[in-house]
C-alpha cells in the first residue's frame, strides 16, 4: 500500500493501480473458467472449416437427415449445445448470419481466440471489467483501422462486386462454380435495388428456387417467376402460353362450399342428375367470366378448406385454352404480385381486366425429373428476381443455396456500405499489427490487455494457414514483416500457397463483414467475461 | 414432551434459536446470491431455465435474478419480496434494498447472539433509520424550479443508473433517450406510452428514439403504403362469416344452386361488414383478429389500408396513443370513437418492414428502437433501459436528488453514529450496528471493482466528518472523488425505498422466533 491516498483529494491516476488488482473467491472463478473453456470448445469445433481449404462439417440430425456444410452458422445451429456461454457462441454466429451473412465462422474463431488470451490475463490477476474496458477500446480502435484500409466502391464497378462474392464463395463446397454464381449473384441483387433507396436491399426479393438434377452449372437467374410446381394439365389444358395475361386468384373453381356446414338432400334419382348439371353450370359461369377478361393464365392460391380446381374445372378451363397454376402458398402471394405487378382477385365478382399483369410467355419446362413453370418477359415487373439453382442431389442443392445466400449478403453488404478490403487475413494482421503499436501509448493494465488482445487477432490468418497446409508460424510471422514494411494489403493467397498482395489477387471482401465479425465478436466476449455465476432458475 | 402431536403428520416446526438461524442464514445467502452485481463493476449472472428449451437469460438486474430463484426458506422469500416490491413502486435500487437487508440482519445476528433481545434491536433500527430519512431529507436537493439544471440533473441520474448495466459504454447516449422519452411523458408516470421495440441487428449506439408509434406488422397487399392524416379505426372482431356458434348447426337444401346462394349470403355479408367499416370514413383500419382474402380485396379497392392480426398488447397501445377506442360492433358509427394520426407509413429496420404511425394524438406516445448484436443483448438492455425510465419518471415527480456512488449511505452512518452517542441503553448497540451496515454498501461497491473496500471507508469516513463534504467512491479511477463534479447522482425515492422496505423487512425476520411449515397437501390421485 505504497499509494495511500490522503484526504485532499488525490490524483486520480496515481492509485488506479488498485482498481485493476482482482480477488475473487474460487467458485467465481471457476464459473467464469468453465464458461470460457466451453466458449472455445464451440470455436475450435468450426476451427477447421475456415478459409478457402477449409473443410466441411457432416451433420447427422436426430433425425436422421444428412447436411454437408461449410457454413459456420449452419454447423454451429445444429450442435446441439447445452451449456449457456457455448449457447452464446452460438448465438454469436447467428448475429453475423443477420448482421452481414458472411464471416460466420470468422467471428467464432475471432471470439474464442480473445476468450483464450482473457483467461491468461484473468488468471495474471487483472480485473474481468478491466479486460472489458480494454477490449472496448480495443474494438473502437480496431474499426477505425479498419475504415482507414477500406477501398471505396462504386456499384456501377460490377467487376469488384463479382470479386467479392467470389471471394465469399471461395471457401465453400461449390468453390469451382465461382465464376458463375458470384455473377449471378451480383446481378440478382443489382437487380433488386430500389432507386428511391439506394441502400437498403430486401433479400426477400431475391427468390431461390431450388430443383434437382442437372449440375450446379445449370443454376440460372431468372428474370421473372419460377415455380416448382407442375402445371395442372389434366384435362389436357395447355402448358404453354404466349402473350399471357395471368390472374392471381384466392378463390377456388370448384363447386361451392359455404362456412356453416351444410348437406344437399337428395331424395330421387332425377333430382341427382340436376346436381350435377347445376354444378355443371356453376363452374361454366366461372370460367366464362374469367374468360371474359381475356385472361389465359390462372394462378390459385391454396386452400386448405376444399379444392382449388377438380377434374369438370380443369376440363372447362382447358377447353377454354386457360393454363392453371394450383396450390401457391398465400406467403407468396406477396412476392408475386409484386413480380407481376397485378392484384390479387379474392372473388369471382371483383375479376376485372385491370387486376391481371402480362408476360409474354407463360411456359412449362421439364428439368431433371420434374418441371417447373417459368414466366418471362413480364410488362412493368417489380424489382424482384429468382434464381433457380440446380444440383446433382439434395446436399448439394442445398449448401449451393447456403453459399448462394452468403454471396447474396455479401454484394447486400457492398450496397449498404460501399467499401471492400482486402482478404486473405490481411486486415487481421494489419489490425493486430497497428493495434499492438498503439499499445505501447497506453498505460498500465489497459496497454497490457490490448496488447495481448492484438496478438489474438493473428488467430485468422494464422488458421487460414493452418487449414491450406501451409506453415503457420512462417506465414504469420512474414506477414507481420511486410506489413511492418508498409504493405498493407499483403495476404495470404492460400492458392498459390505463399504471401501476396492480395488485392492483385481479386481477394477482397466487404468491410461490413470484417467491421460486424470484430464488433460483434468483442461484444461477446465481454459479456461473457462479466458473468461470475451461473443460476439455476425455474 | 407434555404435548403429544400438535401438528399434522409431515409438518415441521422449528424453535426459538434454531428457527431465528435459519432466517438469517437463509436471508444473508440471498444477499449474497445478488452482492457482486452492485456497483458499476457489479458482475453478470447467467440464469439457465431447468424448464423447456433451457433458455439462458444474462443480466445484471437484481429483480429479475431474484425472482427466477428457486426459493424455500421463508426468510430469503420476504427479501425477494422486498426486492419486487422496490423494483415495482420505483424501478431501480433493487439489487440495494436486499443487499442492505442482509447486511442488517447479518449485524442482527452478532447481537442476538451476544445476547440482546431482538425487540431492542428493532427499537434501535427505528431510531436509526428515523434519523437517517431525516438527514437525507435535509440533504436532498431540489432543482425543480430551474429547468436547466433539472434536465442536467436526470441525466446523470440515467447515467448513473445505467453504469452498472450492460448498456454503460454507451450510456450518454442511452440516458439521453431515456431523458427525452421520460421528458415527453410531462410528468404522468405511466410508462405504457413509451414503446421499446426489439430489433436484433446493428449495434447498441444505432438504438434510437422515434415520434409516434411503430406496428410491427405488415400492410396488406395491394394498399396504400402510406397514407396522410389517417383515421384510424381499431377493431377486435372476427372478419370471417359470423358464424353461428352453436355445435352442429347446419343447414340442409336440395340443390347446387342452393349452395352457391348460401356461399353468395355468405360473402355479401363480408361485404355488408366491410362496408360499415368503410361507412366510419376511415382510411386505416387495424384488427386483432385475421383480415381474410376477401375483406382485404375489398379493404384494397376502397383504398384503405388494413392491418390484420395485431398482437393484442399492440392494439391497446395504438388505441391509447391515437386517442382512439377498441371497436366490436360497428353499427352506429357516431359512437365509436376513432384514433387520429399524421402520416402512416412502412418504414425498414434492419431487414424487417414496420408500420410507422407518427403525429399521433397522445403527444406523450413515444417509441425507443433498441439495436443489439443478439436477444441476449437486446433482452438486457430493455431491462436496463427500464429501470431507467422507472427511475426517471419518479424523479420527474419528486424531483429531490442526493449525490451517489455510496454518498448518501456516508452522510446517514455518521448521522447514525452521532445518534448512537447520544443514546443511552442497550439501543446504541442497535443504532451502531445500523451504522455499520449502512457503511457495507460502499464497501461493496467498491470490493465488487477490485478495490480495497476497508481502506476505502475509513477515508471516506474521515472525509465526512468535515462539514458540507460531496466525496463518495469513484470506481473509475479507484480512489475518493468529488461526486457532484463527477455528476453520479440518485434519485431520493429511490434511497428512501431503499432504507425503509430494507429496514422493515429485517424488522420483520427479526421478530419471527418459530418456523412451521405446513404438511404438503397429498395428491389424492390414487383414490
Amino acid at each position: 500500500m505504497a499509494a495511500v491516498v490522503t484526504a485532499s483529494g488525490p490524483p486520480a491516476r496515481a492509485s488506479s493501480s488498485k482498481t485493476e488488482s482482482y480477488v475473487d473467491n474460487k467458485r467465481r472463478d471457476d464459473v467464469r473458467r468453465a464458461n470460457i473453456v466451453a466458449a472455445c470448445a464451440v470455436a475450435d469445433a468450426v476451427r477447421t472449416s475456415l478459409g478457402p481449404k477449409g473443410m466441411d462439417k457432416m451433420i447427422a440430425s436426430a433425425s436422421g437427415e444428412v447436411i454437408i456444410t461449410n457454413d459456420g452458422a449452419t454447423i454451429l445451429n445444429k450442435m446441439e449445445v447445452l451449456q449457456p456461454a457455448a449457447k452464446m457462441l452460438v448465438d454469436l454466429s447467428r448475429s453475423q448470419d443477420a448482421a452481414a451473412g458472411d464471416g460466420t465462422t470468422t467471428v467464432v474463431v475471432l471470439a474464442g481466440s480473445l476468450l483464450r488470451r482473457s483467461l491468461s490475463l484473468l488468471s495474471a490477476g487483472i480485473h474481468p471489467t478491466v479486460v472489458s474496458d480494454a477490449l472496448h477500446r480495443l474494438s473502437v480502435r480496431a474499426v477505425d483501422v479498419l475504415h482507414g484500409m477500406a477501398i471505396p466502391l462504386d456499384l456501377s464497378d460490377r467487376d469488384s462486386l463479382v470479386k467479392s462474392a467470389a471471394t465469399s464463395l471461395n471457401s465453400k463446397v461449390v468453390s469451382q462454380y465461382s465464376s458463375l454464381l458470384a455473377p449471378l449473384a451480383v446481378d440478382a441483387v443489382l437487380s433488386v435495388v430500389d432507386p428511391a433507396h439506394p441502400d437498403l436491399v430486401d433479400l426477400r426479393d431475391v427468390k431461390i428456387v431450388k430443383k434437382l438434377g442437372g449440375t450446379v452449372d445449370d443454376t440460372e437467374l431468372v428474370r421473372g417467376l419460377v415455380f416448382d410446381k407442375k402445371v395442372s394439365h389434366a384435362a389436357g389444358g395447355p402448358t404453354r402460353v404466349e402473350n399471357a395475361k395471368i390472374a392471381v386468384i384466392q378463390f377456388q373453381i370448384s363447386p361451392p362450399k359455404t362456412d356453416i356446414e351444410q348437406s344437399i338432400v337428395v331424395s330421387d334419382y332425377t333430382q341427382m342428375d340436376r346436381i350435377l348439371r347445376e354444378e355443371r353450370n356453376y363452374i361454366l359461369g366461372m370460367v366464362k367470366k374469367i374468360k371474359a377478361t381475356g385472361c389465359n393464365v390462372l394462378l390459385i392460391q391454396k386452400s386448405i378448406l376444399r379444392d382449388a380446381v377438380t377434374d369438370l374445372s380443369l376440363h372447362y378451363l382447358a377447353k377454354a385454352k386457360i393454363l392453371v397454376v394450383k396450390d401457391v402458398e398465400r406467403d407468396e402471394i406477396e412476392f408475386i404480385t409484386k413480380t407481376l405487378n397485378c392484384l390479387p382477385i379474392a372473388n369471382i365478382e371483383h375479376f376485372r381486366e385491370e387486376k391481371l399483369g402480362f408476360a409474354d410467355l407463360v411456359e412449362e419446362v421439364s428439368v431433371g425429373d420434374g418441371k417447373i413453370v417459368k414466366i418471362t418477359g413480364i410488362k412493368n415487373m417489380g424489382r424482384t428476381t429468382t434464381v433457380l439453382v440446380r444440383g446433382s442431389n439434395q446436399l448439394v442443392i442445398d449448401e449451393a443455396e447456403r453459399s448462394l445466400h452468403d454471396a447474396l449478403c455479401v454484394v447486400r453488404c457492398l450496397v449498404n456500405k460501399r467499401f471492400l478490403i482486402a482478404g486473405g487475413g490481411a486486415p487481421e494482421i494489419e489490425m493486430s499489427r497497428q493495434l499492438g503499436a498503439w499499445a505501447k501509448e497506453l498505460q498500465g493494465m489497459e496497454s497490457y490487455c490490448v496488447k495481448e488482445f492484438a496478438e489474438a487477432l493473428e488467430v485468422i490468418p494464422y488458421t487460414l494457414a493452418e487449414n491450406a497446409g501451409l506453415k503457420p508460424i512462417a506465414i504469420v510471422t512474414e506477414l507481420r514483416n511486410r506489413h511492418a514494411q508498409g504493405e498493407i494489403n499483403t495476404g495470404i493467397n492460400v492458392r498459390k500457397g505463399q504471401i501476396t498482395n492480395i488485392l492483385e489477387e481479386n481477394v477482397v471482401q466487404p468491410l461490413l463483414v470484417s467491421t460486424s465479425a470484430i464488433t460483434l465478436a468483442t461484444e461477446c466476449v465481454r459479456m461473457i467475461l462479466k458473468i461470475d455465476d451461473i443460476i439455476t432458475v425455474r | 414432551m407434555a404435548v403429544e402431536r400438535l401438528l399434522k403428520d409431515d409438518a415441521t416446526e422449528e424453535k426459538g434459536d434454531r428457527a431465528r438461524m435459519a432466517s438469517f442464514v437463509g436471508a444473508m445467502a440471498i444477499a449474497d446470491v445478488v452482492k457482486t452485481t452492485l456497483g458499476p463493476k457489479g458482475m453478470d449472472k447467467i440464469l439457465q431455465s431447468t424448464g423447456r428449451g433451457r433458455t439462458v437469460t444474462v443480466t445484471n438486474d437484481g429483480a429479475t435474478i431474484l425472482k427466477s430463484l428457486h426459493i424455500d426458506n421463508p426468510a430469503a422469500k420476504v427479501l425477494v419480496d422486498i426486492s419486487k416490491v422496490q423494483d415495482d413502486e420505483v424501478g431501480d435500487g433493487t439489487t440495494s434494498v436486499v443487499v442492505l437487508a442482509g447486511e442488517l440482519l447479518r449485524e442482527a445476528e452478532k447481537m442476538v447472539n451476544a445476547k440482546i433481545h431482538p425487540m431492542t434491536i428493532i427499537a434501535g433500527y427505528r431510531m436509526a433509520a428515523e434519523c437517517a430519512r431525516n438527514i437525507l431529507l435535509q440533504k436532498a436537493m431540489d432543482n425543480k424550479q430551474d429547468p436547466e439544471k433539472f434536465t442536467s440533473d436526470l441525466m446523470n441520474i440515467a447515467m448513473t443508473t445505467l453504469s452498472s448495466k450492460i448498456l454503460s459504454q454507451d450510456k450518454e447516449h442511452f440516458a439521453k433517450l431515456a431523458v427525452d422519452a421520460v421528458l415527453r411523458l410531462k410528468g404522468s408516470t405511466n410508462l405504457d406510452a413509451i414503446q421499446i421495440i426489439k430489433k436484433a441487428g446493428g449495434s447498441l449506439k444505432d438504438s434510437f428514439l422515434d415520434e409516434g408509434f411503430i406496428l410491427d406488422k405488415k400492410i396488406g397487399i395491394g394498399q396504400p403504403k402510406c397514407i396522410e392524416n389517417a383515421k384510424i379505426l381499431v377493431a377486435n372482431t372476427a372478419m370471417d362469416t359470423d358464424k353461428v356458434k352453436i355445435y352442429g348447426a347446419r343447414v340442409r337444401v336440395d340443390s347446387m344452386a342452393r349452395v352457391a346462394e348460401i356461399e353468395g349470403a355468405e360473402k355479401e355479408k363480408m361485404r355488408e361488414k366491410v362496408q360499415k367499416i368503410i361507412a366510419h370514413g376511415i382510411n386505416c383500419f387495424v384488427n386483432r383478429q385475421l383480415i381474410y382474402n376477401f375483406p382485404e380485396e375489398l379493404f384494397a379497392d376502397a383504398g384503405i389500408l388494413a392491418i390484420e392480426h395485431a398482437d393484442f398488447d399492440g392494439i391497446e397501445r395504438l388505441a391509447l396513443v391515437t386517442g382512439g377506442e377498441i371497436a366490436s360492433t360497428f353499427d352506429n358509427p357516431e359512437s365509436v370513437k376513432l384514433g387520429h394520426c399524421k402520416l402512416i407509413e412502412e418504414i425498414m429496420i434492419g431487414e424487417d418492414k414496420l408500420i410507422h404511425f407518427s403525429g399521433v394524438e397522445m403527444g406523450q406516445a413515444c417509441t425507443i428502437v433498441l439495436r443489439g448484436a443478439s436477444s441476449h443483448v437486446l433482452d438486457e438492455a430493455e431491462r436496463s433501459l427500464h429501470d431507467a425510465l422507472c427511475v426517471l419518471s419518479q424523479t420527474v415527480n419528486d424531483s429531490r436528488v442526493l449525490l451517489g456512488g455510496g454518498w448518501p449511505e456516508m452522510v446517514m452512518a455518521k448521522e447514525v453514529d452521532e445518534l448512537a452517542r447520544k443514546t443511552p441503553g442497550k439501543k446504541a448497540h442497535a443504532i451502531e450496528a445500523f451504522s455499520r451496515a449502512l457503511q457495507a454498501i460502499p464497501t461493496i461497491i467498491a470490493d465488487n471493482a477490485g478495490l480495497d473496500g476497508a481502506e476505502l471507508i475509513s477515508q471516506l469516513r474521515a472525509e465526512h466528518h468535515k462539514e458540507r463534504t460531496n466525496a463518495g467512491i469513484d470506481v473509475i479511477s479507484g480512489g475518493v472523488g468529488d461526486m457532484e463534479k463527477l455528476g453520479i447522482s440518485e434519485s431520493f425515492k429511490v434511497k428512501q425505498a431503499v432504507l425503509l422496505s430494507a429496514t422493515e423487512a429485517a424488522e420483520m425476520i427479526l421478530r419471527v422466533d418459530e418456523i412451521v411449515t405446513c404438511a404438503p397437501r397429498k395428491r389424492e390421485d390414487r383414490m
